[in-house]
């Protein structure tokens, strides 16, 4: 009974589950961005935020579903055209920028991923920066040339 | 026999020093090798010494199915606080499981995620193992293969976009040892050492270093030229946004971290290639320290642990 008075708000607390807006804020940036970019995926054409976040089912601040827009335009996943006062958002329908998408989501989550993913570079400390840069100019330095090969 | 049965257990703490001398001396591919056989080796006898204190121990307790000759005052007398060390041995046993298991359990789920990540993506013609990822971040990865889905190399577009033609090829050469040697494997066998004894944790870190060093070295051969992979490596660092790298663990004793002391290695003399320096050498006389000493460790980590199976063995009436 009080539950029902608890979901009895129209509009965002349609299925009358009222906690679901901290619920939505706990779930992965990755995740979050996951669920806009396939909520975009099923429009015919350009749309704007607005019905982003009514197709979301209103779980989602306006200003949180630009913000996840924002930051899959920063990451090359979608388009935006300005149309009016405001943008207007598609996907971009390449399955690269998509594969690229989970990847992140991947390397994003698993903080511990260096047992399986042997990454090209650590990143470096403080100090590294300023000797990587002279060791850099001494790799530069080449005093044959470039491609002189050292190893056999 | 006395304190001596414990000895397995505190053994892993020469792992840090041999590990030193291997990464000074050693071609990068036999210090990788020899420092994840040593890792392995000293947590296998560390785990089985934990196995027979907690045998010893505990069988002596009613309602446990082991053979009460085991827990005869001979065997005990062998174990100082028998009782006491049993019963830490099976919680110290409880967490190796636990850690191993979550250890190895990762490792699966990290590969397929990623994996996954990249189901959708046909493959280039030309370069079959190579996933490019349009991404403004700069990375590169080499992700090992399952049994379904090949290894592939992960490259950003950023990562690529900063380097010219010569240093890609660097680039995928590094990162196609790494799947060609199979480097996650003693990667991952020394994470699970390290779940056994924690005091095998350095090696992790030697390992990983001995395993990119190898990487370099398989490049430089590759692309024939050291100085350009060096440049490679360099330019890909300076990409990755500086003072973000959490502090490791060897960072007290070294002063550069691990990718400048790449960098300065590669800009250095070529590394003896055939497994060991000359013996008369001092490389050779500190790759004969740290063959040495993995063997003592080793040696004396198993005499250990099969005296007292061997003790048990001897009051079980079979």
């Amino acid at each position: 009974m009080t539950a029902a008075v608890a979901g009895n708000d129209s509009g965002a607390g349609r299925r009358g589950r009222p906690e679901r807006r901290t619920g939505a804020r706990r779930r992965g940036q990755g995740e979050l961005e996951g669920l806009v970019l396939s909520v975009l995926g099923t429009a015919q054409e350009p749309v704007t935020a607005a019905w982003v976040q009514e197709r979301l089912g209103g779980d989602l601040a306006y200003t949180t579903v630009v913000t996840i827009l924002t930051r899959l335009h920063a990451k090359q996943a979608v388009t935006r055209t300005r149309e009016g006062r405001s943008y207007v958002w598609s996907p971009v329908a390449d399955e690269a920028g998509l594969a690229a998408l989970r990847m992140r989501r991947v390397l994003d989550s698993e903080a511990d991923r260096d047992a399986v993913l042997a990454s090209f570079v650590s990143s470096l400390g403080p100090d590294d920066e300023r000797l990587m840069r002279q060791l850099l100019r001494a790799a530069e330095e080449a005093p044959d040339g470039p491609g002189e090969p050292e190893a056999n | 026999m006395g304190v001596f049965v414990f000895l397995p257990l505190v053994l892993p703490l020469t792992a840090l020093p041999i590990a030193r001398v291997a990464a000074q001396h050693l071609h990068p591919r036999s210090a990788t090798r020899l420092l994840t056989a040593l890792g392995c080796v000293l947590a296998l006898c560390s785990t089985l010494c934990l196995l027979l204190l907690m045998v010893v121990g505990t069988a002596q307790l009613p309602g446990n199915p082991l053979p009460d000759a085991w827990a005869d005052p001979q065997v005990r007398a062998v174990v100082p606080y028998a009782e006491i060390s049993g019963t830490a041995a099976i919680g110290a046993l409880a967490l190796v499981l636990g850690a191993g298991t979550v250890a190895i359990r990762r490792h699966l789920r990290v590969r397929a995620r990623a994996h996954a990540a990249l189901a959708g993506l046909t493959p280039r013609s030309a370069d079959r193992d190579l996933a490019v990822l349009p991404d403004p971040a700069p990375y590169a990865y080499a992700l090992p293969g399952t049994a379904r889905a090949p290894g592939r190399v992960v490259v950003s577009t950023a990562m690529l976009d900063a380097l010219d033609a010569d240093e890609r090829a660097a680039l995928l050469a590094h990162e196609r040892a790494h799947l060609a040697a199979g480097h996650h494997r003693h990667l991952l066998a020394v994470r699970l050492a390290a779940c056994a004894n924690p005091l095998l944790r350095p090696l992790r870190e030697a390992v990983a270093y001995n395993a990119e060093r190898w990487a370099d070295e398989d490049a430089a051969l590759a692309v024939a030229d050291r100085r350009l992979t060096a440049r490679t490596v360099a330019r890909a660092a300076l990409l990755t946004p500086a003072g973000t790298a959490p502090a490791g663990g060897l960072a007290g004793f070294a002063a550069a971290g691990p990718v400048p002391r790449r960098v300065a290695a590669l800009l250095g003399p070529v590394p003896p290639s055939r497994g060991w320096p000359p013996a008369a050498s001092t490389a050779g006389l500190a790759a004969f320290v740290a063959a040495a000493g993995t063997t003592v460790s080793a040696a004396s980590s198993l005499n250990a642990s099969m005296a007292l199976f061997l003790v048990l063995k001897a009051v079980t009436p079979l």
